[in-house]
């Protein structure tokens, strides 16, 4: 049903901390790798290994830079977009054939394949871009927080969590309940100030993000102090320099 | 927003069919028309209705679970729109055969013709004008166009003055639209900041893209090949939809060739008015490759 449950009993979701994120897009191909190894369902890409490829993806990479109010310098960030699990998700309201759900008991957004007429709108009605049709199966995919690996009784327990914050190498992406006030995403939110993605879009998103820490004029090293500037040289070079500037 | 062929011819064929529909239903309501009139004419608006939803039924990605789009009819337009098109229709068809067997018409019939198709054109608005990632497309200004260009349309084979105030309102609408359009997104507060989490107005750009080539997500939400033409297509749109037909409605009242030919202006200037309303639409995702 696409009624919205009335309370979760958990809020799963990712905290992703854009300080941390070095933006290799490992958690990109590892999402893809995961979420195509299983049988059918998989993500599809055309002309792959050939022009213009195309593909499915539950998981992007942005990069971005800002100037830092401090330095006056550009610094760069990078920023995981997938989907938020949001809590108000419009993503499940507008599926006319009851496709899009979320689930009571841990709050997870997913898509009924076999319910899903490949109709877009779900798509048009998420803020964050975080549905992709599938334009081989002409059904929509979305994250799934690795439902089928955070309840796995085969893989080892240190492996239930979702494959992008297992492969992730600096541990930027980190999972848990947010409804647990005690656990260590909703520690880290406290602490760090965790914030929602376009909250004017009034979705109230599951997942937080810790955004990047302005660094301080001592922390990092201006352009200016490492590269040299352009003197004239003195010395044998300097008679090398007036020698070959003659001709 | 990507103008799909499909869906435009969607929109601009069904919203006519149902404009004429309830057009014949208010004046069979009000016995101002004819048996064989209400038979001809629902024909017409059934004809178009359907070979609209035929058309929206190109869209889908996954069209053998089309049948399934009838059942979240609690929360989702695009369901209710489905189940209200085929039950007006229903309706229409039975109204068709009881007038030809019985050669006379239920007035009561008549009014719900008319409020069920114009329920019908207000749920297909609904779809648009419910999603708050599309500002322009996100007020009442949405299913007040739709609905009037439908009216209007709808009117103009089989009311001669007042589908000139028909004509004259939807003018009226469109031009606000287009100027709310132009406005929406100074007075929302989405930004590249807020996207990403920062206030509105941090200075934030893209240096590098998240993929390598074009992806769903461009080509359906990030459409911007459009917006280089929009305004002389707007000239275009409501030169062909409402300054023609008024000025040849006005000068040849109840000439019903005329009437015929002003369709067919009509149309051209809608299908143009309805494309720019899907090309023109900037979705909240584009902030993420600002």
């Amino acid at each position: 049903m696409t009624k919205l449950p009335k309370c979760e009993d958990k809020k799963l979701g990712l905290l992703i901390d854009l300080d941390t994120c070095v933006g290799c897009h490992g958690c990109v191909v590892s999402c893809k790798e995961w979420n195509s190894s299983g049988g059918e369902k998989q993500l599809s890409d055309i002309n792959s290994h050939q022009k213009d490829p195309v593909g499915t993806f539950l998981n992007r990479v942005h990069s971005y830079e800002r100037e830092n109010s401090c330095t006056n310098e550009a610094e760069t960030f990078y920023f995981p977009r997938s989907c938020l699990h949001c809590e108000d998700a419009p993503c499940v309201t507008v599926c006319p054939t009851g496709a899009s759900y979320k689930r009571e008991e841990d709050g997870i957004v997913l898509v009924n394949e076999d319910d899903c007429m490949g109709c877009g709108l779900c798509a048009w009605a998420c803020p964050y871009g975080a549905r992709e049709l599938d334009l081989v199966s002409g059904v929509m995919k979305k994250c799934t927080l690795c439902v089928d690996r955070i309840y796995s009784e085969e893989l080892p327990p240190e492996d239930r969590v979702p494959v992008c914050v297992k492969s992730c190498p600096t541990g930027a992406r980190a999972f848990g309940d947010f409804n647990d006030p005690n656990s260590d995403v909703s520690k880290k939110v406290r602490e760090r100030g965790g914030v929602d993605l376009m909250p004017e879009m009034q979705t109230k998103p599951v997942n937080k993000y810790l955004l990047p820490r302005i660094k301080s004029k001592d922390s990092v090293s201006s352009v200016g102090s490492v590269v040299e500037e352009e003197t004239d040289a003195t010395g044998l070079l300097g008679w090398v320099d007036r020698a070959l500037s003659k001709f | 927003m990507h103008p799909a062929p499909s869906i435009i011819l969607f929109t601009v064929l069904s919203g006519f069919g149902f404009g004429l529909i309830s057009i014949v239903g208010l004046l069979q309501f009000l016995s101002q028309i004819s048996t064989v009139n209400i038979v001809i004419f629902s024909a017409i608006g059934l004809f178009f209705s359907i070979i609209g939803l035929i058309s929206s039924f190109f869209h889908l990605a996954n069209k053998k679970n089309a049948i399934k789009s009838m059942s979240q009819w609690q929360t989702s337009w695009l369901s209710r729109e489905a189940i209200s098109s085929i039950f007006c229709l229903s309706i229409v068809v039975g109204n068709i055969g009881w007038v030809i067997v019985q050669n006379r018409y239920i007035n009561e019939v008549g009014i719900i013709l008319f409020l069920l198709s114009l329920f019908t054109i207000f749920t297909t608005s609904m779809i648009y004008a419910q999603l708050k990632t599309v500002p322009s497309w996100n007020n009442m200004l949405t299913p007040a166009l739709f609905i009037f260009t439908a009216l209007a349309g709808g009117s103009i084979l089989l009311l001669d003055y007042a589908s000139l105030v028909l004509l004259l309102i939807f003018g009226v609408l469109q031009v606000l639209f287009w100027y709310i359009a132009d406005q929406s997104f100074i007075y929302r507060e989405t930004s590249v900041g807020t996207a990403l989490g920062f206030s509105k107005n941090e200075d934030i750009r893209a240096f590098d893209v998240a993929h390598t080539n074009r992806n769903y997500l461009l080509n359906e939400m990030v459409y911007k090949v459009a917006r280089k033409h929009a305004i002389k297509i707007r000239y275009i749109s409501f030169f062909a939809a409402f300054v023609l037909p008024m000025s040849l409605i006005l000068m040849f009242p109840g000439n019903f060739s005329v009437s015929v030919l002003v369709i067919g202006i009509h149309f051209v200037g809608i299908y143009f008015s309805r494309w720019l309303f899907f090309a023109e639409a900037k979705h909240s995702v584009s902030f993420y490759y600002n």
